[in-house]
């Protein structure tokens, strides 16, 4: 039986979503506890997909209709990529769509997967620490320089310039692969991206 | 709200708006200081901009938070009207100076070498205020998605432990506190209270809504040893019981007991400390109790000390003698901090002590995903069938492969209206 792909209409709710309120989340009590291979079931039966020990390594947080999760899956097979999404329609539709997209024929994209969570308050209960990257990416100019702003005032935070940036294969599709950053294209907007490096704290 | 803390040779009973130091060894006048009639809010035109009306906005003046400092030479509170108010205490008690906070506190802590006092507030943020510049505004340290619940600073004065309602420890650099070194994650409810045993400095001891104490080495994070307050109680009808935080713990001075308070329930749960073999903290004794405390601590000869809500009878002593711990009715300290106490100490305050400062933490929840689901499945049902009825027998149910080259918007198969 192939799994029909989602129709976005079904799905469609408004952007903004207030992250203070008690929604009711699922989590788990710590990142110990967390059972991955639920979202991952093929990662975790055959190990010999894994190299390691096997972790999420890529977290879009506010992944939308999860755009970018399905661009990337293919550049990284053997990294799990997760999408946090806050609304409960549209993280349906991601999880919706990645069902379908599994069960299809040509198969993949077993390492991405979506959870409806609040990433500001919930992302410790996912993940340990972690060293990495930060990228941003936004249409809208203020968002963009306010970002900047907070990142770099940050102490643990460093601004990676433009030119170490020329090969990464994510920033490149950062701006077409998502819902929002097809629209920005149609209507001729630009796209500020801006990449971060954790640093060692200097006290 | 209501504590009791020790400073120096005084013994502090803190309750609704009233503020009450009785000094333990030596007949001296209590000292009293009453928020209903402290210092009132200069109606100041910049710093109202966010309070509409500020002048209107309901405050009760109960006091929400007590500190003392380390050296027992400072004390700090902040009430419901937003003050923040700093005490010297020798030679006399006197009022340094009174603060405006933004936002209404929950937890007060002096840093160790006294120089600042700290303040958790119910919006998640940690400021810190100056001692030596009583009148400097406070300086915004960190903060948490939740309100704040409980804050201790480690005696080797390397981290900021914060504690919030949403079940989360975090541990902070007390210099840089934007870095966090860990968070201690395990507790089910909000986390109430927190405590760093004196004796064990890497030690961290957290009580919470889900009536556990956990025991933690904070600086990795790890959980080492869980307590359900609960199930120590034995009581027969333990599902009918209302859920109980953990209110307070405290820990004696030469580090071997541990005394933990429930809120509204008439008894105290002791442990000692292990520090051979496994078990760390193993449960002593109960103390079961007339009334409710409404706080306990311990003071540095080792005594409990317990608050309770009663006028005749507003402190209780326990001291720690051949094993177990016994009251002590006829000690001259207790007779004498008791008369000192009574005169202020009347029946409205003490039932404000009482009301629950925990019970409107719990979370209720709402399952937004349950209504959406069902719609959802009505919604497929409905289609399905009529796909059924359009195709008949012997359909061919689209792939979708085609369409992860479209650009994902329809599948391939349209209901068709």
């Amino acid at each position: 039986m192939s799994v029909l792909m989602p129709q976005k209409r079904y799905y469609r709710q408004r952007a903004h979503s207030n992250p203070m309120a008690d929604h009711t989340f699922e989590y788990p009590v710590c990142p110990e506890d967390m059972d991955w291979s639920q979202l991952y079931p093929e990662f975790y039966v055959d190990q010999t997909l894994a190299k390691g020990p096997v972790q999420v390594e890529f977290a879009d947080i506010g992944c939308g209709y999860g755009g970018l999760l399905v661009e990337l899956s293919p550049l990284f097979p053997n990294q799990l990529i997760l999408g946090l999404e806050i609304r409960v329609k549209v993280s349906d539709y991601v999880q919706d769509r990645i069902r379908s997209l599994r069960a299809a024929e040509t198969g993949g994209y077993q390492n991405i997967a979506c959870l409806r969570s609040n990433a500001m308050k919930y992302l410790p209960n996912f993940f340990s620490k972690g060293q990495g990257l930060v990228y941003t990416n936004t249409d809208v100019e203020e968002v963009h320089l306010w970002m900047v702003k907070h990142f770099s005032e940050h102490p643990l935070f460093t601004q990676v310039p433009d030119a170490e940036l020329v090969d990464d294969i994510i920033i490149n599709r950062l701006g077409t692969c998502t819902e929002e950053g097809k629209k920005v294209q149609r209507t001729g907007g630009k796209n500020y991206l801006a990449v971060f490096r954790r640093v060692e704290d200097q006290n | 709200m209501a504590a009791l803390d020790v400073c120096g040779e005084w013994l502090i009973s803190t309750c609704d708006k009233k503020l009450i130091a009785v000094h333990t060894k030596q007949s001296r006048e209590p000292f009293v200081f009453d928020c209903s009639t402290a210092e009132a809010k200069p109606k100041c035109t910049e710093s109202d901009k966010s309070d509409v009306g500020g002048s209107e906005e309901t405050s009760s003046d109960r006091i929400l938070a007590v500190a003392v400092s380390t050296s027992g030479k400072r004390v700090a509170l902040t009430d419901d009207t937003k003050r923040l108010v700093l005490f010297q205490c020798e030679p006399s008690w006197q009022v340094i100076s009174t603060r405006w906070v933004v936002r209404r506190g929950t937890s007060l802590v002096f840093t160790k070498d006294e120089n600042e006092v700290w303040m958790a507030d119910k919006s998640g943020d940690v400021y810190s205020f100056s001692v030596v510049e009583p009148q400097k505004t406070g300086d915004l340290k960190l903060g948490h998605l939740s309100m704040l619940l409980s804050m201790t600073l480690t005696p080797d004065s390397k981290y900021v432990i914060t504690a919030d309602r949403d079940e989360k420890i975090r541990v902070s650099h007390l210099k840089s506190p934007y870095n966090i070194q860990a968070f201690c994650l395990g507790h089910l409810e909000f986390v109430s209270s927190l405590l760093v045993p004196p004796g064990h400095p890497h030690w961290l001891l957290s009580g919470s809504g889900d009536g556990t104490v956990k025991l933690w080495e904070y600086e990795s994070g790890r959980r080492v040893q869980t307590w359900d307050l609960k199930q120590l109680r034995d009581m027969p009808n333990s599902e009918n019981e209302k859920k109980s935080a953990v209110s307070r713990i405290a820990g004696s001075p030469c580090g071997r007991h541990v005394a933990v308070q429930c809120e509204r329930l008439p008894s105290v749960q002791l442990f000692a400390v292990d520090q051979e073999g496994e078990a760390h903290l193993v449960p002593s004794s109960r103390l079961t109790l007339s009334h409710c405390p409404l706080d306990l601590t311990f003071d540095p000869e080792g005594r409990l000390w317990v608050l309770l809500d009663s006028r005749e009878m507003p402190f209780l002593m326990y001291t720690h003698t051949g094993g177990s711990w016994t009251p002590n009715s006829v000690s001259p300290e207790l007779k004498r901090v008791t008369e000192a106490l009574r005169p202020h100490w009347d029946a409205l305050q003490i039932s404000a002590g009482l009301e629950s400062r925990f019970q409107h933490l719990y979370k209720v929840s709402f399952d937004n995903m349950a209504s959406y689901r069902q719609k959802k499945q009505e919604r497929l049902q409905q289609q399905n069938e009529h796909w059924d009825k359009k195709r008949g027998p012997g359909n061919v149910q689209q792939s979708n492969g085609a369409s992860k080259k479209a650009k994902g918007d329809k599948p391939v198969a349209q209901a068709s209206k």
